[in-house]
């Protein structure tokens, strides 16, 4: 290709974006690079972050995380095999400083810990980090910065862990094996294990997490590791980092897959923008095709004219993209940062590619169709204006772009399944969407000569070309309705838990409860006339076998027994059925029974657990058989201790046992909580109000983030508005200049086209309340198990906010409309 | 310049007095039309000729009220229009004016039935089906009402236009070149019709050709040569 041609497709670019022929292309493309680019650095980061980690994740080579201490042997074994110990106890606790109060994660360390990896905290400044590769000594405990901030301390102030006051020395920023999960988001308190007797928390039967942390040669880690898995319980799970891949918390997981998704959805409506952007731009360059065909160049060239300029526009567009998604990416961490671990990887120039190449690849899917069209003009076209190129097969369009698109889900899902079900579902959805929204359309166009003149001009706007509108109007209605499911599920899911709750619920969960300490705790709160539910006995165990066959045999992935089974369970007995228990089959207990359980009719559902069933629990490293005698249904949200399993009086009687109550205290007698908590330092207290709080700023801020994307999507949307207007505009121009010709006024044309935007973006909210509440309905009642209200004060507000917006963005598109002088009409326009 | 003679019997429906246009371009001022002094009666029948660029467009725009002009006035049956807004100067047309153009302007999502009723609808006119109707039945389309200008031929679409232009039965007519995109066989049957619907309804008709046989069939022609009249 020779300089000159070079040159030529240079000065057409710079003439056609001078004079704003390809404005709405730039943009949209702009949208798509940047919030890919957005979306690939965040997950390049995150993903990395978790890498890198790897090696330290488990701040060891090999853990053992168990409920209780492990045989004594096992750490002789390890001795022997010249591997290192270290060992972390994890449990919650309610601390008390100042009279405020805070849930905190506790982690006692042994002196070794931790083996892999390194701890960072800093001093008073928060300045300077130091990195230390030891936890804190006897006497001393690190905390977090939440924690002197909520409780009003400062370093060298003593804060009391149960009942051992301890003196905090550093602010702790970074430990290797903190997990990503929703347990962990309480702030941490890491102290020396020697102090954790005095504490007086540890005592048997008190809710912790062991892990016994061991390092050494691989040979080593290999031959510990063959010589323990025979010997595990149920209960007690094997980490490597070999087999263990490091893994981020489920929330985190999703919300990086939703963003990923959104971020497809902003790529496609942008691509729609795009393929009708450069529709017109096509349209608009056939005569000069036409003109350049009669002047000798063959259609090749033609093709390499056009293709040179969009790829030199896509290269300089992506390049700003990807620069606008670094900034975009920040932003996400921010919104994120309380989720994210505190050391971030370093953004990656291979993700920055990734946006850069999107850029090209969308394009390249979404334009190209409409300039291959430029190569079919005829000469001819010179002396017959009305000679136009055939339009490329509409199945080779199609197959690009749902290509391209198929390839983005896969990558965020990595699974050919789940990429399949989503473009299967997002395709028919489309085509009934479409099909719906062309049946409305046909609708109005039937209706439209019996109106008057204003509606009817008004209406032809949408009608005339059908294809785009359905296009305007998908757009939209995906882009809301995403929007309103983000801000419906967690305004719902907030408002729904706090109203389901009768006046004077529980307020507070207290766990841990010593046998000994239960009518002390009892007599306590009836001496401050708190009302409480009724103290039920807890024992740890693990649900194994049903009938003698092994438990993971009867559950699915994710399903309710599939949680039921993988963690120990809270079993308890009870000489009277629970109060809001029901029976719905067998019967309570009989005297002459022997070792009952009744099973909560759900999970037994889903485990398919019947009457007369055996089922085997592993509790303390012994197994105890229990028949079915009866099922129960309960309410979960009734804030009172609820058992999927209750056994027969005495069945556990040989376990060691703590107790579980609720209890309702009126914020006026707040103070109570300093004193029990002080006078039962073991017992947990949760506070309900402060894990709901902390659960809505969780949502919050992935809703947050989710909505970001969104508004990259909203932006789209109007792409594709301005798109199909200008698409539209010169049409637009000459009719609007005609009628004024005939003596239509402003304020006639204006009505017109606040009814053609105003009817759109109805249409458009109405849609989007219709996706959004069957998706919501079929959330609630088949997923989420709340209660499924219609919310009408929303769907009436959001297609009127939506035809407000749609009609303001529409107008500054067809400005020009009333502006041209009517002179233009005799000037041919 | 001394204005025109006017017909005796008849009042001034079109008077324009030292009208002048000019454009500021990178060169400087362009003189579109300059001095121009017009009084045109109720009734008349008036070509405006010149050759192409003369300005003859620019003053049928500034006569009609489609443009604005740097200077002068012009008044329509006896309403001065250079000191209304461009609504103002709507209502006006839509009141007083007829067009007919060249390239016949016809919205071409309207069937041909909805284009002549498109100014009568303007203005509330209830009965702007039996009117539109009846006009096409006068010009030879009653077969054609519901046909869309794309399937019209070239003559037909230009009947279309004269239907609607006297539609609302305006006192002035402007027509642009009405046979220039005819050929010559369909072009004199359009001016045969423009000619009997006008005088049919007394309209006062403003021609701009560059026929002089056509010129010839007014009662009056006016020559604008370099933006001026001579």
């Amino acid at each position: 290709m020779n300089l000159s041609r070079f040159n030529l497709a240079l000065r057409l670019l710079w003439r056609d974006s001078r004079s704003g022929e390809l404005t709405i292309l730039i943009i949209a493309l702009l949208i798509a690079v940047t919030s890919s680019t957005a979306i690939s650095l965040f997950s390049d980061r995150l993903q990395r972050t978790m890498t890198l980690q790897a090696a330290e994740f488990l701040a060891a080579d090999l853990v053992i995380a168990c409920p209780t201490p492990i045989p004594t042997d096992w750490q002789s074994r390890a001795k022997q095999l010249n591997l290192t110990l270290a060992q972390t106890v994890e449990f919650p606790s309610v601390l008390i400083e100042h009279d405020e109060l805070l849930l905190a994660g506790v982690k006692a360390v042994s002196s070794s810990y931790p083996l892999r990896g390194l701890l960072k905290t800093t001093g008073a400044d928060y300045n300077s980090e130091t990195i230390t590769h030891a936890g804190p000594e006897a006497g001393r405990v690190w905390v977090e910065k939440r924690i002197l901030s909520a409780l009003k301390l400062n370093i060298g102030d003593s804060l009391t862990v149960g009942e051992k006051p301890l003196t905090i020395s550093n602010i702790i920023t970074y430990e290797p094996d903190k997990k990503g999960d929703l347990y962990s988001f309480s702030p941490r308190v890491m102290m020396n294990d020697a102090d954790l007797t005095a504490t007086g928390i540890i005592q048997p039967g008190s809710h912790v997490h062991y892990f016994f942390q061991f390092s050494g040669d691989q040979e080593a880690i290999v031959n510990f590791k063959q010589w323990l898995q025979p010997q595990l319980t149920p209960s007690q799970k094997i980490m490597d980092i070999h087999e263990d891949r490091p893994e981020l918390g489920t929330a985190l997981i999703r919300a990086e897959r939703y963003l990923g998704l959104s971020s497809i959805l902003v790529i496609l409506i942008s691509g729609v923008a795009i393929a009708m952007a450069t529709g017109r731009y096509t349209q608009r360059h056939f005569n000069a095709t036409a003109l350049l065909r009669c002047l000798g160049c063959q259609q090749r060239e033609i093709l390499w004219l056009y293709c040179s300029q969009f790829l030199i526009l896509g290269l300089l567009t992506s390049a700003i993209g990807c620069l606008l998604g670094w900034f975009a990416q920040r932003g996400l961490f921010k919104l994120l940062k309380d989720l994210l671990p505190q050391q971030i990887a370093n953004p990656n120039l291979s993700a920055l590619g990734f946006g850069f190449s999107i850029g090209i690849i969308v394009l390249l899917a979404f334009a190209l169709p409409p300039i291959l069209r430029l190569k079919n003009v005829a000469p001819l076209r010179v002396l017959r204006q009305d000679l136009e190129p055939l339009p490329i097969s509409a199945w080779f369009v199609y197959s690009l772009s749902i290509t391209i698109i198929g390839l983005l889900i896969w990558r965020y899902t990595t699974d050919v399944k789940m990429t399949a079900t989503v473009l299967g579902t997002g395709l028919i959805t489309l085509l009934v969407l479409s099909v719906l929204i062309y049946g409305l359309l046909n609708l109005i166009a039937s209706l439209v000569p019996k109106m008057s003149l204003t509606w009817r001009f008004g209406l032809q706007g949408l009608i005339r070309n059908r294809q785009a509108t359905i296009s305007q109007i998908l757009a939209f209605s995906l882009t809301l309705a995403a929007m309103l499911l983000s801000f419906t599920v967690r305004t719902d899911l907030i408002n729904n838990w706090q109203q389901q709750l009768p006046e004077n619920a529980p307020n507070h969960f207290a766990l841990n409860i010593f046998p000994e300490q239960q009518l002390a705790f009892k007599a306590d709160l009836q001496q401050d006339a708190i009302q409480g539910s009724q103290f039920y006995p807890v024992v740890r165990g693990r649900l194994t076998k049903i009938n003698h066959t092994p438990v993971q045999k009867f559950v699915s992935k994710d399903s309710q027994g599939d949680n039921a089974t993988h963690r120990e369970l809270s079993l308890t007995w009870t000489k009277e059925l629970p109060e809001d228990n029901k029976l719905v089959a067998g019967q309570w207990w009989t005297p002459t029974q022997t070792v009952s359980v009744s099973v909560e009719q759900k999970l037994a559902d889903n485990l398919k657990i019947n009457l007369g069933d055996l089922l085997t629990f592993s509790i303390d490293n012994q197994l105890v058989y229990a028949t079915v005698t009866s099922l129960r249904a309960l309410k979960w949200d009734t804030m009172k201790p609820n058992f999927y399993m209750v056994f027969s009086p005495g069945s556990l009687d040989a376990f060691p046992s703590t107790y579980i109550t609720s209890f309702y205290l009126p914020e006026a007698k707040k103070d109570l909580l300093n004193t029990l908590v002080k006078k039962y330092p073991s017992t947990t207290v949760l506070e309900v109000d402060l894990i709901l709080k902390q659960f809505k700023t969780l949502l919050k801020q992935l809703t947050q983030a989710i909505n970001y994307l969104l508004y990259f999507a909203l932006m789209a949307g109007f792409t594709v508005l301005f798109a199909a207007v200008y698409a539209t505009l010169d049409n637009r121009i000459y009719e609007g200049t005609l009628m004024r010709t005939f003596g239509a006024n402003r304020k006639f044309l204006r009505k017109t086209q606040w009814i053609e935007f105003g009817v759109l973006g109805l249409i458009s909210g109405f849609l989007a309340v219709i996706i959004a509440e069957a998706i919501l309905y079929a959330l609630y009642t088949r997923v989420m198990a709340i209660e499924y209200q219609p919310n009408l004060t929303l769907s009436l507000i959001v297609p009127v906010i939506s035809a407000l917006f749609v009609s303001l963005v529409g107008l500054l598109g067809v400005k020009q409309v009333l502006n041209r002088p009517p002179i233009h009409v005799l000037r041919g326009l | 310049m001394t204005p025109t003679q006017i017909k005796s019997h008849s009042h001034p429906i079109i008077v324009a007095e030292n009208l002048a246009k000019t454009v500021l371009t990178a060169e400087g001022t362009l003189h579109i039309l300059s001095s121009i002094d017009l009084i045109i009666n109720s009734g008349e029948s008036i070509a405006i000729i010149g050759e192409s660029g003369s300005g003859k467009s620019t003053l049928i725009g500034l006569l009609a009220g489609l443009d604005t002009s740097t200077s002068g006035s012009i008044s329509l049956n006896g309403l001065d229009i250079t000191q209304m807004n461009e609504d103002g100067r709507a209502a006006i047309r839509n009141e007083l004016i007829g067009f007919v153009f060249q390239s016949f302007q016809l919205l071409q999502g309207l069937t041909a039935l909805e284009n002549v009723m498109l100014p009568l609808e303007l203005r509330g006119d209830k009965k702007a089906k039996a009117i539109a109707s009846r006009l096409l039945e006068r010009v030879g389309l009653a077969h054609r009402l519901s046909h869309t200008p794309k399937q019209l031929s070239g003559g037909e679409q230009q009947r279309v236009a004269l239907a609607r232009a006297f539609a609302t039965q305006p006192k002035i007519l402007f027509a642009d070149e009405p046979t220039g995109n005819l050929d010559s066989k369909t072009g004199a049957s359009i001016i045969d019709l423009l000619f009997e619907l006008n005088s049919e309804n007394q309209t006062t008709l403003i021609l701009v050709t560059h026929d002089a046989h056509l010129a010839a069939r007014c009662e009056r022609t006016i020559k604008i040569e370099a933006g001026q009249q001579v």
